[in-house]
């Protein structure tokens, strides 16, 4: 119960909490929606999964601050490419922040005259974008372990005798689909915190696919999506090693 | 900036600041009424705090597990009174924050047979108990303090200039065993008694916060409940008083009273 604590004291923490309970109310609704007698707890379940949708926005409130501080962490990045992938994410997602934060004021009522459909495709597009950005970034950073990885092979290869039995898939040129995902597996074994970070990005990007009408999909493959990444999320909220670090 | 990132980093400081927010708009909105605005802006206001208040109650989820978990180090506190009070406050207010989330239930349309009235009842008469509790704690503490600052002051030479209470004064005040008397005897008695006690909070900071925050919390199960109907205006300036001080505790982790 200690750990449970430590771990809602955190914004993140419970933030991603919510976020689980609201894709997988999704989720169960996409799954019980065909059943005939199902209707009482689709309905609940689709009241649950907006009232934390909404509470969440509160969670949300001021981190516009929070992306502006990152953007001015990610312009001081040592390599090139993640800097520029970085700086625009974090950029774009400021704008996303922004945009929430009119689509808040709208929802509570303070302003009426907001273009509620306008405003959330904005949000929509920039993050995104900032998802987009992360991949490439996570892409990026994924080629140069798969390059550190078959540079140290090689050099093994090298000290070892020349007349080694037993199969070695990456010599048989034929086979070169099979030797480049034998090498991104052992490149991502060796650095969870990139794997973890990439499923993540890849598992977010799907809603924003969605909701740009870019790939349309179901609400069981978002909801599974969004399960995952909050899952991921709050794995690096509890362990922090897992976290990427730029 | 990056003080508010660590600062809203914690998820109390955010439900903190949603109550300070929540407070000072029912403070506003009974101003506005009284002053005469146009509905339009009063229904805003209203609509609002309506929003903050279920927000809060998300926010709130799962506090139950925080409080046990407090309750669960009080128990291992050496002084007596204290390891009850601040225990059996903690209980209480796991309690309430139970009653809060089956009252989010009931509004967030889970529970639709929740008697909101009921619960809202139940949960500040536990909300109640649980300041009581807090306020004993502080009484207990500041009696101790004060027997402590006492002792002390007579126990300094007579001639120690620079205190308002000379140690003769003190001497009076802490072997006060004759009762009854004259009545400028029995008024000296209670103003050395009340500037032994402005000076004891003076030196205390921490423990000065803690009361003036649950005096003030105070106000608000008590109109709730309707033991003391004080009004909106009142229930909200000292809702808002109360938040801004935790906000405080928060930021200053020196300011807030450890058990």
């Amino acid at each position: 119960m200690d750990a449970f604590a430590r771990f809602t004291n955190q914004t993140q923490g419970r933030d991603r909490l919510f976020r689980a309970i609201q894709y997988t109310c999704m989720l169960l609704r996409y799954l019980l929606e065909p059943k005939a007698d199902r209707e009482k707890v689709v309905m609940k379940l689709k009241k649950l999964e907006s009232s934390v949708s909404t509470g969440r926005k509160w969670f949300r409130l001021g981190n516009v601050v929070h992306a502006v501080q990152a953007t001015k962490q990610s312009v001081h990045v040592s390599e090139l490419v993640p800097r520029f992938c970085l700086t625009i994410a974090n950029l774009n997602r400021v704008i996303y922040f922004v945009c929430d934060t009119i689509l808040w004021v709208r929802s509570v009522g303070l302003i009426s005259d907001i273009n509620k459909e306008k405003w959330r495709k904005l949000a929509a597009r920039h993050y995104y974008y900032s998802l987009l950005l992360n991949i490439i970034r996570d892409v990026y950073e994924i080629s140069l372990q798969m390059e550190h990885v078959a540079q140290e092979k090689a050099k093994r290869e090298k000290s070892m005798p020349q007349n080694h039995l037993g199969p070695c898939v990456a010599d048989e040129e034929t086979e070169w689909l099979q030797s480049f995902l034998l090498l991104l597996f052992r490149s991502l074994r060796k650095h969870p915190p990139l794997l973890l970070d990439t499923v993540k990005n890849l598992c977010d990007i799907l809603n924003p696919l969605d909701q740009l009408d870019i790939y349309k999909s179901n609400s069981g493959v978002i909801g599974l999506g969004g399960l995952l990444s909050s899952i991921i999320g709050m794995i690096t909220v509890a362990y922090p090693q897992m976290k990427l670090r730029t | 900036m990056d003080a508010w990132v660590r600062f809203s980093a914690q998820s109390q400081a955010r439900e903190r600041l949603c109550r300070a927010a929540q407070y000072a708009c029912s403070l506003l909105g009974h101003a506005l009424q009284k002053h005469g605005a146009s509905p339009e802006l009063q229904k805003q206001i209203r609509q609002l705090e309506g929003h903050l208040s279920l927000g809060r109650k998300l926010l709130r989820l799962g506090n139950s597990a925080d409080a046990l978990e407090s309750a669960k180090r009080a128990v291992h506190l050496s002084d007596v009174v204290l390891r009850f009070c601040i225990t059996v406050s903690h209980l209480n207010r796991a309690l309430y924050f139970a009653c809060d989330n089956v009252l989010w239930a009931g509004k967030a349309g889970l529970a639709p047979l929740v008697d909101q009235e009921k619960w809202a009842q139940r949960s500040f008469r536990y909300y109640l108990f649980s300041l009581i509790m807090n306020l004993s704690r502080d009484a207990y503490e500041i009696r101790l303090l004060m027997e402590q600052e006492s002792s002390a002051c007579g126990r300094r030479p007579k001639g120690s200039a620079g205190g308002t209470l000379g140690g003769s004064e003190a001497g009076g005040v802490a072997g006060v065993g004759t009762p009854g008397g004259s009545l400028p005897h029995l008024a000296l008695q209670l103003r050395l008694r009340v500037l032994l006690l402005a000076r004891v909070l003076q030196g205390h900071p921490p423990l000065l916060l803690d009361v003036v925050k649950n005096t003030c919390d105070l106000f608000i199960p008590l109109d709730k409940l309707g033991l003391w109907r004080c009004g909106p205006g009142v229930v909200g300036l000292c809702g808002l008083v109360s938040s801004i001080l935790s906000i405080l505790t928060l930021l200053c982790p020196w300011l807030r009273l450890k058990p």
